[in-house]
């Protein structure tokens, strides 16, 4: 298997404080793996290491077997590897097409073709209704449906999703759900930080468990969910059962 | 292409004032001066309204542009055909390194403001004790008794209404190629959120630089103008921060959102101070009619005159919304 990311030893440490220590993983071009872990165990600094908005202190982080550790975001995005954010950041002055039309710039530099590249993601979304109406308007789960409509729209083949779920109600979790596992099929490997244990199970083949910064262990999912080592980080108790 | 179209309108207005204005020697200079701020706050809302970068030095731009003109033509002898040019390019420069070393430490928001107030401040002080620029009393540009276009000195004043009107024009033309482009889409981008747009692929830092510069170089060819126009310059009138201050003023009453915003501020502005300076009776009374005027119109317009503006349009012309937007169609139902 050749890897499309891979990471090295990498750690991060803020001053004297050491979020990340030693992760080492690597991720296919076809599968969608899962970062979990309980709260604070450095998901969203591992994240961001990988997407260029922090610099690893330590290790490397290979993208189709090219460094990318501290490159900026931009770069990173121009390479293929493209973020969503936990907390929806989406440009409230724009209307939905142009939201898509900002990330559908990254590849066509020609508004018409811009226009028509976000186009097509919208449609493919279906989103295609919302095209003209500002992106302010929208509700969470149409917020988060354009968070990655922009992600698509430059084109990647690695997709970041930090906690796309989190907020939704379960129709809306289970719309989401189906549009992630397509992915894999149009050539886009994905990476899901996800908190609820059912949805990693349903989605994400293998999965790597992270607590204090360091791995505690990785594999396929079912072997990492029920690790003891993780289901002590997550219940705090071995003999407790992990469960939906 | 209907923001194409919008300029085409305005261009026409301006057009068509110029005309207006040419019976009356006045008239001609009120159109002047319009056209001469107007300029001037959308080349500063091309940051502040567009890009999110909000600068409260832009008077140095301006000043850099006049005082190149004014030294050029009273030291040296040049003509406009060189200092112009000098003064877009020490601008367009000066830009460059005050945005690089701003973006390189991530200054934003109130502290980039600070830091072009701070760089303004030093070119103020700096050229008041400049004895090659005439300290603070300025400069006087040579006049001779009959016109001359290579030195842009002209008896009557529509000639400099022409040439301002013309950069008005080429200003909102330049904008509005730009906001259709890539690069007015990552300006806007970068304006609602910047973390978003570097991850979607913006270089922020270059894309930042891009427009300081070029905001710099039109303010440039606005004071280069404003030189030959005025054929005097100080540093109070082309580097005070009162110039600066203005700039904004008329972005926030015009309408920060849209390019021609801030043109439409100075349209009700300019000939609005100038009414009063001269009908006034009590000397002063003019600059509390002013404030309160700016005071009614952000509390009633707070999205500015062109904000307004399109609201209204929009929802004049608002289809019935695709089902699931509840609220907007709620809102439009009442309105």
């Amino acid at each position: 298997m050749t890897a499309l990311l891979e990471l090295k030893n990498v750690g991060k440490a803020f001053g004297g404080l050491k979020a990340l220590s030693d992760v080492s993983f690597s991720v296919a071009p076809d599968e969608i793996f899962a970062i979990i872990g309980p709260n604070g165990a450095g998901k969203t600094t591992l994240f961001n290491c990988i997407a260029g908005a922090l610099a690893p202190t330590q290790g490397e982080i290979l993208f189709q077997g090219r460094r990318i550790d501290g490159r900026p975001p931009h770069e990173i995005c121009a390479q293929g590897l493209v973020r969503t954010f936990q907390i929806v950041k989406p440009f409230r002055g724009m209307t939905v097409l142009e939201n898509v039309k900002v990330a559908a710039f990254a590849r066509h530099p020609r508004p018409r073709d811009a226009e028509a590249a976000a186009h097509r993601v919208l449609a493919h979304l279906g989103m295609e209704a919302f095209a003209e109406t500002d992106a302010d308007e929208l509700n969470v789960a149409q917020m988060r449906r354009l968070e990655i409509a922009r992600a698509l729209a430059t084109e990647p083949k690695l997709l970041l999703l930090d906690e796309m779920l989190a907020g939704l109600t379960p129709a809306e979790s289970a719309a989401m759900c189906d549009l992630i596992r397509a992915l894999p099929r149009q050539g886009i490997a994905v990476i899901v930080v996800e908190h609820s244990i059912p949805v990693v199970r349903s989605l994400c083949e293998r999965a790597v468990a992270i607590t204090f910064g360091e791995v505690l262990a990785e594999g396929t999912t079912e072997e990492v969910i029920d690790d003891p080592r993780v289901q002590e980080a997550y219940l705090g108790r071995a003999d407790a059962k992990v469960d939906a | 292409m209907s923001g194409f179209r919008t300029v085409a309108i305005v261009a026409a207005l301006v057009v068509a004032a110029f005309l207006l204005a040419l019976s009356d020697r006045y008239y001609m200079d009120v159109f002047i001066l319009t056209c001469f701020y107007g300029a001037l706050a959308v080349s500063w809302n091309m940051m502040a309204g567009l890009t999110g970068l909000m600068s409260l030095g832009h008077a140095l731009f301006v000043g850099i542009g006049a005082y190149s003109v004014a030294w050029g033509a009273s030291v040296q002898g040049w003509p406009p055909l060189v200092t112009w040019p000098m003064g877009v390019v020490i601008a367009v420069a000066a830009a460059a390194v005050m945005g690089m070393l701003c973006f390189r430490y991530g200054l934003r928001g109130y502290f980039f403001a600070i830091a072009t107030l701070a760089f303004n401040e030093v070119a103020f002080f700096s050229v008041s004790a400049s004895v090659a620029l005439g300290r603070s009393d300025g400069l006087i540009l040579p006049t001779s008794s009959e016109d001359s276009v290579m030195m842009l000195q002209f008896f009557d004043k529509w000639p400099y209404g022409l040439i301002i009107g013309t950069v008005l024009i080429a200003t909102l033309a330049i904008g509005q190629y730009l906001l259709t482009s890539r690069t007015g889409y990552y300006w806007r981008a970068l304006r609602d959120n910047e973390e978003a747009a570097e991850a979607l692929g913006v270089n922020a830092r270059a894309y930042k630089l891009r427009c300081f510069m070029l905001s710099a170089g039109i303010s440039a060819v606005c004071g280069a103008f404003y030189a030959n126009y005025v054929a005097f310059v100080d540093p109070r009138s082309v580097l005070g921060i009162d110039l600066s201050i203005q700039m904004l003023v008329y972005s926030i009453i015009g309408g920060m959102a849209l390019l021609w915003g801030p043109l439409l501020g100075a349209v009700l502005l300019v000939p609005f101070s100038v009414l009063l300076r001269n009908i006034s009776a009590m000397q002063g009374s003019e600059i509390i009619a002013y404030a309160v005027l700016l005071v009614v119109l952000a509390l009633i317009l707070p999205q500015g005159i062109a904000g307004w503006l399109t609201a209204r349009w929009r929802r004049r012309k608002a289809a019935p919304r695709p089902e699931g937007f509840a609220s907007v169609a709620a809102a439009e139902k009442s309105a």
